[in-house]
């Protein structure tokens, strides 16, 4: 599941593009980015608030078994880091 | 002794444009998933700093005495490119980094907080309903929240 900031529409294009089958959801005020304190001020562009990357693998209790905050938005976590998380979940 | 010498070329400066181009060219590596991502900032960075030590040697050679060295202006040209080059991988380098501390966002073993948003088809979608069982009447282990900076 992703969120960013993009509109509905906007995502949807990436995701067809993509041919991404997650959801993908839309913070157009950034309010839930900044419930998880992931609020990059004048991030995107035009001066645009955007969400900072980072990556939680969230178990059904809703408790966080896994975290990702990249220091350097051209390194993101790789989908094997992300799978051995999953795989060693209870 | 013969009557003309040859003045050497300046490799110098060339050799100043390749660190630079491939400080810039390290960019691209992280469009092809390559291994090592983390240490490829740093790599670019340095390779920066290695442009500019030739850049300056290169230079030097050419301006300053005894000056035998020949390619004055193709040296003076090739450097200004190499540091065009060298500024944007460098201002790369720290603009990616500039990022928040996020210091209050969810650690491992704290509750993910709950949320609502519209998914693609503008349709609310909650944190509680990805556990929702999937057509199989199997419910999800986990949920991964990618976080992304979207404007792509």
């Amino acid at each position: 599941m992703a969120i960013s900031v993009d509109a509905p529409e906007i995502s949807r294009d990436l995701s067809k593009k993509a041919g991404y089958n997650f959801t993908i959801l839309s913070d157009p005020n950034a309010e839930v980015i900044r419930r998880y304190d992931l609020l990059h001020v004048g991030g995107g562009p035009d001066g645009h608030d955007i969400a900072r990357p980072a990556e939680f693998l969230v178990d059904s209790s809703k408790v966080v078994r896994w975290v990702n905050f990249t220091e350097d938005i051209r390194v993101r976590a790789k989908a094997d880091e992300m799978l051995a998380a999953a795989k060693g979940m209870p | 002794m013969p009557d003309v010498i040859e003045k050497p070329s300046n490799s110098a400066v060339w050799w100043g444009f390749v660190f630079a181009l491939s400080a810039m060219l390290c960019n691209a590596v992280f469009f092809i998933n390559a291994p090592a991502q983390r240490s490829i900032p740093w790599l670019s960075l340095l390779l920066a700093v290695v442009a500019l030590i030739f850049v300056g040697r290169g230079l030097w050679r050419v301006f300053a005495p005894p000056r035998i060295y020949r390619g004055r202006i193709l040296s003076a040209i090739l450097s200004i490119f190499s540091l065009l080059l060298v500024a944007v991988a460098v201002f790369a380098f720290f603009s990616a980094r500039a990022l928040p501390v996020s210091a209050g966002a969810p650690q491992v073993g704290q509750k993910a907080p709950d949320f609502t948003l519209a998914d693609t088809t503008g349709r609310p979608v909650s944190l509680d309903q990805l556990f929702a069982p999937a057509a199989d009447s199997t419910s999800p282990k986990a949920v991964l929240l990618i976080f992304y900076r979207g404007y792509w």
